[in-house]
């Protein structure tokens, strides 16, 4: 008896050696880093309300975008831009444009014993990158990361940029940009405001909201990748939920509309 | 060439030089002596099946072993030879009666602890059979080589320097436990060796082998008696054999 | 903050992560280790054609920095490369950000901690021992069997105790290859930097020190071993 094709990949599957390839009852989730301390409390919400449990991965828009291009088995994509989605979208990756979930702000953190002071214009970094007072000043990567774009804007529109870039240490996304700013092995960072309400982030030093007009809004975008399961999508229709938003607000997000 | 017995013919180029043609008759023990890379343990090796000649024959008791031209050339475990090397070569996990058992693989399961036993008593080791080869001395090591070569009911039993690593009052004693032993055995017997003292008392006939060669041979006096083996052995022999002392 | 994902325990572990590095390390293990041991004796005992490219090709793996290594696996398995199309189109899903993505990168990483404890200890054999093997009558596979690999064990042993250690605390690789997704390819090591990202400093110091312990056990073992084979082969 030859075993089937399918008998066959059940059983190597059941050997725990390859892996199921949507799994249905507990989907995977990829959010932008900076919903790290927001999306767990949405995810237990909707597993409250549902019965259903989703699996989170944080990390940079751009990275997922990447592994979402090479066929990771990610169903909902949290991405902290629009652009990312948009490009998925027009690779086909995702069942329609998406929808816009939250709007994100930025902020400066300085850890306590920082020599900067708390000036929200930037105009301070600006001096102490020149007068030896700032050695490393930590953002997110631009290249892959909105909230390193929005990061460099900003310091570009207060026109510090020059003065503060030899200065700067990139984080891969705003997860680790947030550690190295509140480690205390930099004199500071541009970090998101939804991280810096993080207790273990807010007890090492002091946060300063950025004005919304130094940076391009972070409108943040969700989308449903192709082929998601139904846990995946009644989850997708959850972030618009009052619950989901109120949570979200909580953490310092705008919301849209 | 005799019938039965060892038959062999030997050539290449290199890396060691050999051309050279032996016989042994069952029962008897030819000394194989010369300088140092005369090409004796490869020829050593070549009957045991362990190194490939380039051109040659070799046969056993009318059993081919080794032959070039016709493309045979039998792989060392199908060959019923017994092969005491230079440093006992024992295997360092298993047990005197281990090491013996190992060449018992042609024999019926329940024959081989009684004959391997035996093999052990012949040799003089009886009490050590459950002792490993680092518990044993160096003579009692070569013991269980030597009984360990006897156990593969060999064809042709070849001794390759096998007292060299040994002290000389030991050697002296295994010498005459040797010259009993092959009493009972009626098999070809090759010794090579660089101790005069071995050869005189063990071999019947020796060949003198000098660059792959065999410059004489013949009887064990005569030989060695002879101008040529003066210059090709003494003056080595003399300082190996101190050697060990 | 809530740890939302599942199989946390009260100390922070995260048993799930644990069981994905387990599962890597155990069918890393049971794969490698016989292939290993195949070519390690090869290079040890037979005179193979370009032996030095093999053994530098083997040896490859150590000296590459993990992301480079991590690159050039990512672009052999993911979705669009013919490999991982092949793959895809058997099991329904592509070669990368799976289990057996990080199954097959770990045979690739981990080939030279497999294969080179294994190769010195069948070189470490006195030769003749093995040829006395062959007079006494037994077949090659009988030898090997009976002599060859009794008295390289410890080699062989030192080569699974390594392995399973690296598997285990393998990072780069990993990451780039499997996206560290929860109860397929996040591993104890991304769990580790998972948590701290999510400032859960205790439980990264958990699965620290568990990491740290597993390591120390190896070394251990594998240093008690190195000195059996050069002891036994005397």
């Amino acid at each position: 008896m030859i075993p089937t094709r399918r008998a066959t990949v059940a059983a190597i599957a059941a050997l725990g050696l390859v892996g199921q390839a949507r799994a249905a009852d507990s989907p995977v989730v990829a959010a932008a880093a900076d919903l790290a301390s927001a999306l767990p409390e949405v995810a237990a919400a909707f597993q409250r309300r549902s019965g259903k449990s989703v699996k989170l991965v944080f990390g940079s828009s751009g990275g997922f975008t990447q592994q979402i291009l090479a066929g990771a088995p990610f169903e909902v994509f949290l991405s902290a831009d629009e652009g990312y989605v948009a490009k998925l979208a027009r690779a086909g990756r995702t069942e329609g444009p998406g929808e816009l979930y939250a709007i994100g702000r930025i902020g400066l953190f300085l850890p306590d014993g920082s020599p900067l002071k708390n000036d929200m214009s930037l105009q301070d970094l600006g001096r102490a990158a020149q007068d030896g007072r700032l050695t490393r000043f930590a953002i997110a990567n631009p290249e892959h990361a909105p909230y390193g774009r929005a990061a460099r804007q900003a310091l570009e529109h207060a026109g510090v940029w020059a003065a503060v870039r030899p200065k700067l240490v990139l984080g891969e996304n705003v997860g680790q940009t947030t550690q190295f700013a509140a480690s205390g092995s930099t004199q500071g960072g541009i970090i998101p405001l939804s991280l810096a309400a993080e207790p273990e982030v807010k007890r090492k030093g002091k946060f300063v909201l950025i004005p919304d007009d130094y940076y391009e809004p972070l409108r943040q975008r969700a989308a449903l990748i192709k082929h998601a399961g139904p846990t995946a999508r009644a989850f997708y229709g959850f972030l618009q939920t009052p619950e989901a938003r109120a949570i979200l607000a909580t953490y310092g997000f705008a919301l849209p509309r | 060439m005799a019938e039965r017995g060892l038959s062999v013919r030997l050539a290449q180029a290199g890396p060691i030089p050999l051309d050279a043609a032996l016989a042994c008759a069952p029962g008897e023990v030819l000394g194989i002596v010369g300088p140092s890379g005369a090409g004796k343990t490869t020829l050593l090796r070549a009957i045991a099946g362990l190194c490939r000649v380039d051109t040659g024959r070799v046969v056993v008791d009318e059993a081919v072993w080794f032959d070039s031209a016709l493309g045979l050339d039998v792989a060392p475990h199908r060959r019923a030879v017994g092969l005491v090397f230079q440093e006992h070569a024992l295997f360092p996990h298993l047990t005197a009666m281990g090491n013996v058992a190992t060449a018992l693989t042609h024999r019926p399961r329940a024959e081989r602890p009684i004959r391997a036993a035996e093999l052990l008593r012949r040799v003089h080791l009886e009490g050590l059979e459950d002792r490993k080869p680092a518990e044993l001395s160096g003579g009692q090591r070569q013991r269980v080589a030597i009984a360990r070569a006897l156990a593969r009911d060999p064809k042709v039993l070849l001794l390759d320097e096998p007292f060299s690593a040994v002290d000389r009052r030991t050697r002296t004693r295994l010498h005459a436990e040797i010259a009993e032993l092959r009493d009972g055995l009626s098999v070809p017997m090759l010794l090579v060796t660089h101790d005069i003292d071995e050869v005189v008392r063990l071999a019947d006939r020796i060949a003198l082998l000098d660059r792959g060669e065999v410059r004489l041979e013949g009887a064990t006096s005569q030989v060695l008696e002879s101008p040529l083996a003066r210059e090709l052995v003494w003056g080595e022999t003399a300082a190996l054999a101190s050697r060990n002392d | 903050m809530n740890p939302e994902v599942g199989g946390i325990g009260a100390s922070g572990m995260d048993w799930e992560a644990l069981a994905v590095s387990l599962r890597l390390a155990g069918w890393t293990a049971i794969i490698l280790l016989p292939l290993a041991l195949l070519l390690a004796r090869a290079l040890a005992f037979h005179r193979v054609p370009g032996k030095g490219v093999i053994e530098a090709l083997v040896a490859a793996p150590l000296m590459l920095p993990p992301t480079v290594l991590g690159f050039y696996l990512l672009t052999l398995f993911a979705g669009g490369a013919p490999l991982g199309r092949a793959w895809a189109a058997v099991f329904g899903h592509p070669l990368a950000f799976s289990f057996s993505g990080l199954l097959a990168a770990s045979l690739v990483f981990n080939l030279p901690f497999a294969a080179q404890p294994m190769q010195r200890a069948f070189e470490s054999l006195p030769p003749d021992v093995r040829e006395a093997a062959w007079v006494s009558g037994l077949a090659p596979w009988a030898a090997f069997w009976r002599i060859e690999l009794p008295l390289a064990w410890p080699g062989i042993a030192s080569a699974f105790a390594l392995t399973f250690a690296h598997t285990m605390g393998e990072f780069g690789v990993v990451l780039m290859v499997g996206g560290s997704i929860p109860g397929q390819t996040r591993t104890l090591a991304l769990a580790i930097y998972d948590r701290m990202q999510a400032f859960d400093y205790r439980a990264a110091g958990a699965m620290s020190a568990a990491l740290l312990a597993v390591s120390i056990v190896a070394i251990a073992l594998v240093q008690g071993l190195s000195r059996r084979v050069g002891r036994r082969n005397g």
